[in-house]
């Protein structure tokens, strides 16, 4: 069937396709028809030859071998030739063949080979090899191709599995890397991208090359049942997307989404769908397709292997870590479920998942299957079904949190723990800036961040820090979780929708009131630091002023730092360019110098605080509010921005305890570390006595801030950590501990036999990282006092020989800003000496005293 | 028809394009530099950590225009990228010989 036929047949066929006939039956006549035509020119050329063409055959490969042509895809055709003689005899008659075609407007791609050459495994050239995989007699001689087919080729391919395997493997890996590894792209590509029709013929092909038997066929029946309507879906698009551009363009744009939700392109049962809506069903069946592939690619190893292989792989065994007991286990470098029936209780799917989480561990498609039975038989019950905010905030608190996530997302037990979730499954928000539907979008940015523990590139370097020293990783984590469930919500303001979301997860899962505070801050601020870097002047003082003013303190700026920069980075993956990034880090570090250059500028005025007053009264019962205006006055404004009105009624109840006794302490433990908060009247050397008390008990301190209020009430607050484990091992020395402190900071005990009676050996240990020490002194920062900002290689006792040698040179500490990264330690004083600024020759002294502690 | 090109700061973007498009100016090639004229950069520590942030991040505007619009744009740039500060930027204006659109090889103005 040629020329007007041919074209009023493809006519046909598309008027039957839009009329409703099935994609599959769309594809087989467009072969057919193509199938006649190629013979038929075949057959004219020939005659025309005076050929009847022995030793020459014509072969369909790859798609069109399969059967499965698209209205404008390429016919994989080759010519195959029984010997080299007959390849230079048939040259002419391939010409004239070729030209043809052309003419009649078949897009052809043609290859010719010898059936000596076809023996040879072309090492650049796998995607022949996989091609011809899908071979097909269309034309000639037919003793060729049989010779081919029966012969030659089950041979070799047996011989080249190894080879075909690992192309297959690169070639596929290559072409999802390409796409971000993910299906789910707001414009995807039906054949190529993850997801597409490519990944279902991947599969195959894998299958087909490592020679799956039939069993194993069998026991697959169920997922290619649900693949093979995935195909027919995804099929009728790639059909209805080349009729609608009239070319082999497999890009499923917004316009053509629309287009296909209008038709129910793909679907049966008569429901009425919006594009976003359609696209849901869309990205199911990409899902089904992709899992297929990547459960192949994973199982590959089921080559058969030579005898010597076998014996040495059974001797050595699969490399696997003690279980401890657990129902799970790491073989090569994957989680497996060693008891499937332990996973129906959520409290170990959920050690599972904080296991992964910690060690950043994958789980194993096998182990994800396993607890897939689970959640998908209802009859069976589930032990534990409610997950407690603490057991969450060990996944999201750990240093690979998206090693969990992403598997929970796959297998529902996200939106179980957190239903709201399910706002944004698959949901394509129309926009040409964001390339990921919006659940893809979240969990990338929290695969971001988690990436930061060794950044892949440049642009991660800053950032490193950050991720590592942050403090409530988990409130981050779960405020980019539902930073944009706004999008799936009926609201104007996604951000409104998105704290909406929060009030129910809040709710449900039992946060605590300043959990709530942290995570409603990141989550309404989200764009504002992107915002702020790209809309106002980031070297304008007034610029970091205001930006400082909202985000209030340290701490929640490292956190919305790392949320922009996260935020930024999964929207595409050329969003966050290295000048973003660099935009972003100069305003965090602006922010940061703020917080620690402007502390005193700013004291508090009680009189300006009237909520903040009622607040504390009423966390602290008190009768009224005189006295707390008396204890808050003159506090450094950080005071309140790192502590909540709770927090604050608890150092007012300190402090009205101190008519009773004059120091007044409270000790809690916070996680793994402690937390020390010590009120008494200013007093020479109190900074450092503290310091010494806690390095004398062996406690390390991470970090400590020092507060005076107007009155002369000292506030100081110290976190550390046990590193003998005393307070564990022993709690009934939290107690002598309190008493001691108390006695050594009121003069009653001297603190040196504490120091002397410490173990010297910890100050022996050779440091990890050689830090340089270095002390910097700063005139104008500050209005009344210098400030002296200290890098140094941490040691025990080293803040109690800082807070000494000020002390001892007459220095007084006004606020204390302690920090520590790793060995590092970071610390900013304001110093006054007789209320006024250090001069330069104190300066200079108390530098040089300084670093000769320093360097000890 | 000439060629501008327009340094100006970030945080200007926004308005320059909105005035821009007001102007009938609606395409443009945006690209992020760095760099600096006699806005020196300045030393930054942070953490110890001592670094000169000597190039400044700017943006780049790039438009070729019909010569009766050139005033019109560069007035509408100067009017709304300019903060009387130093570091605002520059605009540089050249002559341009041809454009040819590819799709369907229209030529010279129109083109545009």
């Amino acid at each position: 069937m040629l020329g007007p036929r041919a074209d009023d047949e493809r006519k046909r066929i598309r008027l039957q396709f839009e009329a409703g006939v099935s994609a599959r039956e769309t594809v087989l006549s467009l072969c057919a028809l193509a199938d006649s035509s190629l013979q038929q020119i075949f057959a004219q050329v020939v005659r025309v030859h005076n050929a009847e063409a022995p030793g020459l055959s014509l072969l369909a490969l790859g798609g069109y071998g399969r059967k499965l042509l698209f209205p404008y895809s390429d016919l994989d055709i080759l010519f195959l030739f029984g010997s080299d003689k007959a390849e230079n005899e048939y040259r002419p008659l391939i010409s004239d063949f070729s030209r043809i075609l052309w003419d009649l407007g078949f897009r052809v791609s043609s290859a010719g080979r010898t059936l000596e050459e076809c023996k040879r495994i072309e090492a650049d050239n796998a995607e022949f090899h996989l091609a011809l995989l899908d071979r097909r007699f269309l034309a000639g001689d037919s003793e060729v191709f049989e010779k081919l087919d029966t012969r030659i080729l089950p041979t070799s391919e047996k011989q080249a599995r190894p080879f075909l395997l690992a192309e297959l493997d690169k070639l596929t890996r290559e072409r999802l890397t390409r796409y971000g590894n993910t299906i789910f792209h707001l414009e995807p590509n039906v054949k190529e991208a993850p997801g597409g029709l490519r990944d279902f013929q991947a599969a195959v092909w894998l299958r087909q090359i490592a020679g799956e038997r039939k069993e194993t066929l069998k026991a697959n029946a169920v997922e290619d049942e649900l693949s093979l309507g995935a195909v027919d879906f995804l099929s009728a698009i790639r059909c209805f997307l080349h009729y609608s551009n009239a070319r082999n363009d497999n890009t499923l744009t917004y316009e053509l989404q629309a287009g296909a939700a209008e038709r129910s392109l793909g679907v049966f049962d008569g429901v009425a769908r919006n594009a976003a809506e359609w696209m849901r069903l869309y990205f199911r069946h990409a899902r089904t397709l992709n899992r297929q592939l990547l459960r192949n690619l994973e199982q590959k190893a089921v080559l058969p292997q030579s005898l010597t292989k076998r014996f040495f792989s059974a001797a050595r065994g699969a490399k696997i870590e003690p279980d401890d007991g657990r129902p799970f286990v790491v073989r090569d470098g994957l989680f497996e479920v060693l008891d499937q029936s332990a996973m129906s209780d959520r409290a170990v799917t959920f050690g599972l998942f904080t296991e992964a989480a910690r060690a950043g561990t994958p789980l194993s498609r096998r182990a994800e299957r396993g607890i897939a039975y689970i959640m998908k038989h209802p009859e069976l019950t589930v032990r534990n079904p409610e997950i407690s905010w603490p057991a969450l905030r060990e996944i999201l608190g750990a240093d690979y949190p998206g090693v969990a996530l992403r598997p929970m997302q796959r297998l529902g037990l996200l939106t179980e723990v957190l239903p709201e979730f399910a706002r944004i499954d698959s949901l394509v928000v129309r926009d040409f800036y964001h390339r990921y539907t919006v659940d893809e979008h979240s969990l990338r940015t929290i695969e971001h961040l988690q990436e930061l523990a060794d950044p892949p590139d440049a642009r991660g370097v800053n950032f490193q820090t950050l991720w590592k020293t942050i403090d409530r990783r988990d409130l981050l984590i779960f405020s980019l979780l539902l930073h944009d469930i706004g999008k799936g919500m009926n609201v104007e303001n996604h951000v409104a929708g998105s704290l909406q979301a929060l009030d129910t997860a809040a709710a449900r899962l039992h946060l605590s009131e300043e959990e709530k505070t942290e995570v409603h801050f990141l989550i309404e601020h989200h764009l504002d630091m992107s915002a702020t870097v790209q809309r106002r002047d980031i070297f304008d003082p007034s610029t970091i002023s205001a930006f400082a003013g909202m985000v209030s303190n340290q701490e929640r700026l490292q956190r919305l730092c790392l949320l922009t920069y996260a935020d930024i980075h999964a929207v595409n993956p050329e969003a966050l360019t290295p000048w973003k990034a660099d935009m972003l880090w100069q305003l965090f570090v602006a922010t940061s110098n703020h917080f620690s250059r402007t502390l005193d500028r700013d004291r508090l005025h009680v009189h300006d605080e009237v909520l903040l007053l009622d607040q504390v009264a009423a966390h602290s019962r008190a009768a009224g509010t005189v006295e707390i205006e008396r204890f808050l006055e003159g506090f450094p404004r950080r005071y309140l921005a790192v502590h909540s009105p709770a927090e604050i009624a608890s150092h007012f109840v300190l402090y009205r305890g101190l008519a009773q006794q004059s120091v007044q302490t409270d000790l809690r433990q916070t996680g793994s570390a402690f937390s020390l908060t010590l009120l008494t009247a200013d007093r020479p050397a109190l900074f450092s006595t503290i310091a010494g008390v806690l390095a004398g008990w062996g406690m390390n301190i991470i970090k400590a801030d020092a507060f005076a209020n107007a009155g002369g009430v000292v506030l100081d607050t110290f976190h550390f950590t046990d590193l003998h484990r005393t307070f564990e091992m022993n709690p009934t020395e939290i107690e002598r501990f309190r008493v001691n402190l108390a006695e050594i900071v009121n003069g009653k005990l001297p603190l040196e036999p504490l120091l002397r009676s410490r173990d010297v050996a910890s100050r022996a240990r050779p440091p990890k990282v050689a830090v340089d020490a270095r002390t910097t002194f700063d005139q104008r920062s500050s209005d009344h006092s210098t400030l002296l900002e200290i890098m140094a290689q941490d040691r025990p006792g080293l803040l109690y020989d800082i807070g000494s040698t000020l002390a001892r040179l007459g220095c007084n500490i006004e606020v204390a800003l302690i920090d520590t990264e790793g060995q590092k330690v970071i610390d900013v004083f304001y110093l006054t000496e007789q209320g006024q600024k250090l001069t330069l020759a104190k300066q200079e002294s108390l530098g040089q005293a300084l670093q000769q502690n320093l360097n000890q | 028809m000439m060629k501008l090109e327009a340094i100006i700061q970030p945080s200007r973007f926004e308005s320059v394009k909105d005035a821009l498009r007001e102007v009938g100016i609606e395409g443009m090639t945006v690209t992020e530099v760095r760099g600096h004229g006699r806005q020196k950069g300045h030393t930054e520590v942070y953490r110890g950590r001592e670094y000169t942030v000597d190039l400044l991040p700017k943006l780049k505007l790039e438009m070729v225009l019909p010569d009766k619009l050139v005033s019109t744009v560069v007035d509408t740039i100067l009017k709304t990228a300019k903060t009387g500060k130093i570091g605002d930027g520059k605009i540089f204006l050249s002559r341009v010989d041809e454009a040819i659109r590819i799709r369907n090889e229209e030529r010279g103005e129109n083109a545009l």
